[in-house]
């Protein structure tokens, strides 16, 4: 807001002005910057302390001593690439069945008219808005009906079907003029081929947002599979990490190395899509 | 966009061929679901010890998170799991599981077993004269104490015959603010502050009226002004382990309870800690006898859908009987099952402190239940562990606090 | 649409609509099922239950007791005897109600605000990619592992309190003991942690914004801050009523944060819907009760949601 205030005085031909504006934002972004990372500089730097040094009064910023060993010992002590590899196969085969699912139903929610339209919409947002917990057990005892407990693939179909990506990509839909598929109807060509044609490529960068948030939100879960997976060949990063914070509870060092280690596959998927992202945007014709 | 898909494609069909799991079954695995099973060393000598004299029967642990045995154990029954037998962590989770229908009766197959050594504490496992479980460990509660830091102040070691009174002016005299050393610990627990009220065997936790708990709450305070204590506020915050605080070696004392000591002797063992401690019975109040302390019991259950039942006899008769309790005590944790035998094993274990006193203090005077059986149990917990973080987080005076505590539990039974 | 043009387009396609209806539900079909079979049956069965009482195990012990859950929830004969004020000031409920609404109402507009500016100062910048990295980063990581490092930087002596202090500000207690603060502590990480998710959503908006539109504000002679109110605000309206409508729902769905910050305490004072009803379901087992807690739940937030699309509907008519 203070920034928009800031540009009231400022017209387009003063360079003078604008120029010190661009520092303002700048000075603001690094400032919030700093405010967004201090917790993760500080997970860093006790990641590489002794355990009594975390504690320690006043706080260090940067250790006395660079403690690298931690993290081999967390490598010894936690089988993290079994988390890792547990993990991806349940983000992946989630955001891929979500994405598709999702965008395919929110076309019929945004540009089809239809009988019951509202109501199953209404339904659809209503489940949003129901705490997971609130139908856990009901939706366990079937699962385990079906064979489904402490496999991987519980996992997959608890979250591929969520309502929230149909809520968000019919956002995005509506947003899409409707003369567009009016006119291709014109043209001949049938609401699927409107979907793959014409809204799937202008999507892109809904698809890249969508991907991105069903991919974290996977790979972050940790009540899911800790009510659903119990064997420890099938357990997620997430339940791993709890499970090591409790066996280790003063070790912060250590905690604070594994935690930055659960960090680095998901900063990594999201630092590749987020090009993708952009990429989409541009290429979208979105900008304009 | 396709170029992405395909991509992903390959890395789901290689993840997925990788991630079938291979899965042995065998006729004669005995699935048993408990917590931590691979950092608790009494487990593993249980194991050991039940495989050697059972030749063809392999235990399986099945690890669940301490924190969250409760729930996770709640929705495995819930969802109709097979694991043979469950093991009960708090007493509470018993009386729900038999309730639901999830813990097998045991009179079917105890007819001829010794209940003597148990000393009547397996009641708690019975409801309605039905036994539904076999303790196997019962912890009380002990002072633990830091020789060096004792020696270091010239003061001498406490006893097993000390009041509340004796130990708060100890606590303040080994308290050395320059050297950072703190007199006593308490850990946030309402176990560790308050329950001490139970010791006399006549009060207990469900019995709706908390007046008695002042005298602790006071204690307390009093220590934490005097900085002998770290505070509450700072303790939650951290979430500052007892075990790591202690080993620490600036904390003095510790109440806390048995099952520490077999922690302490890993810990002297691998190098964690290196100084001297010892134990003695929890101090006890006016007009209670010396030795009186409080305790907790932990068992193992049959499931109800469990395809070997009499094996699952086999064993938690086992656990919970002479043999079993001689395997808990060799690595210093404290079997249900009380026997000279056992007591020998116990004070016997490497590392456990060779003085008189601390070979004195295995055997308590009294033993009152942490929590009794009691009806709405968890209802009651749960009110007064509120009432009791904000006492000790200092919201509301002692006083208050147990007025609202008295209130509270009374509304429950309107 | 307006319901005019709508009604044109029926018309049009009055042949043609049931083709048009079974072609919808295949595109429905896929996602539809999946939802149906793992969602909507566990919703509904949990509607239910809330009219049972069961403490587990087996179905036969299913027992119908109409609204006695609610009945207990709202703690009706205590409330008829002692009036409103008991139901705020003493009840689970009515002490959870208290503190969930507290935390929406604050963390939905800072979340918002805090969103909006990242997204405006980052619309203008090169070097926007870094920055919107570093704002999203908290949202990708670990709720485990960022509530244990924000625990501990809200200590006593913390780094936090040892800001506050250089600022001449006497606070020296520690956030998530407080029994005032330990809900601030909480709005704080979620404000930090999700502001970075709702302003990449502002940014895909900001961007979708057609250039044409802020370039004929210019010409006609705007302002920025005019063209801020008068172009780019009204364009973030389909955003700002997703971003709304999502968060107030998640805000009502809080429990990680709370369940490893405080744990619902000091006391009561952090305690929320979700954790009541996780503790009356696992911790107390009492699966009708628990369920009843859900459906209150339920209800608040339907009704948020309906009011919010009542207003959609209306501001997208002019």
């Amino acid at each position: 807001m203070e920034t928009a205030l800031h540009s009231k005085e400022i017209r387009k031909d003063n360079p003078v002005l604008r120029k010190i504006l661009r520092v303002i934002i700048w000075i603001l972004l690094i400032a919030l910057a700093a405010f967004t990372l201090i917790p993760f500089v500080w997970m860093i730097s006790s990641s590489l302390k002794l355990d009594r040094e975390v504690f320690a009064f006043p706080m260090r910023w940067i250790p006395e001593t660079f403690h690298w060993e931690n993290y081999s010992l967390i490598w010894q002590r936690v089988p993290l690439l079994t988390y890792f590899k547990n993990t991806a196969f349940i983000a992946i085969v989630v955001t891929i069945l979500q994405t598709l699912t999702s965008s395919f139903a929110a076309y019929a929610f945004a540009k089809l008219n239809f009988r019951g339209r509202d109501a199953l919409f209404l339904c659809y947002i209503g489940t949003i808005a129901v705490p997971w917990q609130a139908y856990m057990l009901p939706q366990f005892i079937m699962m385990r009906s079906m064979g489904l407990y402490d496999t991987l693939w519980a996992m997959v179909v608890l979250q591929a079907f969520s309502a929230f990506g149909v809520f968000l990509m019919r956002q995005f839909y509506r947003s899409i003029p409707t003369e567009l598929c009016e006119a291709a109807r014109l043209d001949g060509l049938s609401e699927y081929g409107i979907w793959a044609r014409i809204m799937l490529p202008l999507s892109k960068a809904a698809i890249a947002t969508l991907v991105i948030f069903t991919f974290v939100n996977t790979w972050n879960d940790y009540m899911g599979p800790m009510i659903y997976l119990t064997r420890d060949v099938n357990k997620t990063v997430q339940v791993g990490l709890r499970r090591f914070i409790q066996e280790n509870s003063s070790d912060y060092h250590l905690i604070m190395a594994a935690s930055l280690c659960s960090l680095v596959p998901v900063s990594i998927v999201f630092l590749c899509l987020q090009r993708y992202f952009i990429e989409g945007i541009a290429t979208s014709g979105l900008k304009g | 966009m396709k170029k992405m898909l395909s991509v992903l494609l390959a890395a789901i069909m290689m993840i997925s061929l990788l991630a079938v799991p291979a899965l042995a079954e065998d006729a004669k695995v005995l699935t048993v679901v408990t917590w931590d099973a691979t950092t608790t060393p009494y487990l593993v000598a249980q194991k050991e010890a039940f495989e050697a004299s059972h030749p063809g029967v392999t235990i399986e642990y099945v690890d669940v998170a301490s924190q969250d045995y409760a729930v996770k154990t709640t929705t495995m029954l819930e969802g109709g799991d097979t694991s043979d037998v469950f093991m009960v962590k708090e007493i509470d989770n018993l009386i729900n599981w038999q309730a639901q229908g999830f813990a097998a009766p045991l009179k079917d197959f105890d007819k001829d077993y010794d209940y003597s050594g148990f000393k009547g504490t397996e009641v708690n496992y019975a409801v309605d004269g039905v036994q539904y479980a076999i303790p196997f460990r019962s912890d009380f509660w002990v002072l633990f104490y830091n020789k060096d830091l004792f020696d270091a102040a010239g003061v001498e070691y406490p006893t097993n015959d000390m009041t509340w009174d004796a130990y708060a002016e100890l606590a303040k005299k080994l308290t050395d603010k320059e050297k950072g050393v703190y007199g006593t610990h308490y850990h946030t627990w309402l176990s560790a502050v308050v329950n001490w009220a139970v010791c006399d065997g006549v009060n207990t936790l469900a019995d709706k009226n908390y007046d008695d708990l002042l005298y602790f709450y006071k204690l307390y305070q009093d220590l934490e002004d005097a900085g002998a204590c770290m505070s509450y506020a700072d303790l939650k915050a951290s979430g500052l382990h007892y075990s790591a605080a202690f080993a620490n070696g600036n904390i003095a004392m510790l109440p806390m309870g048995y099952w520490y000591v077999s922690t302490l002797i890993g810990y002297n063992k691998d190098g964690t800690c290196n100084f001297n401690w010892g134990i003695v019975a929890v101090p006890h109040a006016d007009g209670v006898a010396a030795g009186s302390s409080f305790g907790n019991l932990t068992g193992a259950m049959i499931n109800e859908k469990s395809e070997q039942k009499e094996l699952a006899w086999e064993y938690i008769s086992w656990l919970g009987g002479e043999e079993g309790a001689a395997a808990t005590a060799s690595v210093g944790a404290r079997p249900a099952w009380v026997s000279e035998n056992v007591a020998t094993v116990m004070s016997s274990v490497e590392g456990f402190p060779a003085d008189e006193n601390s070979k004195a203090a295995l055997l308590p005077s009294a033993v009152a239940m942490e929590w009794p059986v009691a009806e709405k149990v968890s209802d009651i917990k749960t009110i007064v562990n509120e009432e009791h973080s904000l006492i000790m987080a200092r919201e509301v005076t002692p006083e208050e606090g147990i007025e609202e505590m008295n209130e509270r539990v009374a509304e429950l039974f309107e | 649409m307006s319901q005019a043009e709508a009604r044109k387009v029926r018309y049009k396609m009055g042949k043609l609509e049931r083709k048009n209806t079974l072609i919808a539900y295949s595109f429905l079909a896929p996602n539809f099922i999946g939802f149906a079979v793992f969602t909507l049956v566990p919703v509904i069965c949990a509607i239910a239950l809330s009219l049972f009482e069961w403490n587990g195990g087996d179905i036969s012990k299913l027992k119908f007791v109409g609204l006695d859950n609610y009945a207990t929830i709202f703690a009706t004969k205590k409330v008829a005897e002692k009036g409103l004020g008991y139901f705020f000031d003493r009840a689970d409920l009515g002490i959870a109600l208290k503190n969930t609404v507290f935390y929406t109402i604050v963390t939905v507009p800072l979340t918002i605000a805090c969103a909006l500016i990242l997204a405006l100062l980052l619309n203008k910048i090169r070097g926007a990619v870094f920055f919107r990295t570093v704002f999203f980063f908290p949202y990708v990581s670990s709720m485990v592992a960022i509530c244990v490092c924000w625990s501990f930087m809200l200590m006593k002596d913390g780094p936090v309190n040892q800001m506050i202090m250089a600022l001449g500000i006497n606070f020296n207690r520690g956030w998530t003991a407080d029994s005032t603060m330990a809900i601030w502590s909480i709005i704080l990480v979620s404000v930090w942690r999700n502001m970075g998710y709702y302003m990449v959503l502002y940014l895909a908006a900001l961007q979708g914004i057609p250039r044409e539109l802020t370039e004929a504000a210019t010409v006609d002679g705007a302002n920025k801050w005019q063209q801020f109110l008068h172009v780019t605000l009204p364009q973030l309206k389909p955003t700002t009523f997703f971003v709304s409508v999502m968060m107030v729902i998640s805000c009502f769905k809080i429990y990680d944060v709370v369940a490893i910050m405080t744990d619902g305490g000091p006391g009561r004072s952090t305690k929320m819907l979700v954790t009541y009803i996780y503790d009356e379901a696992f911790v107390k087992v009492r699966y009708g009760q628990a369920s009843a807690i859900s459906m209150v739940l339920l209800v608040i937030v339907l009704l948020v949601t309906i009011i919010q699309f009542g207003s959609e509907k209306k501001f997208s008519n002019d």
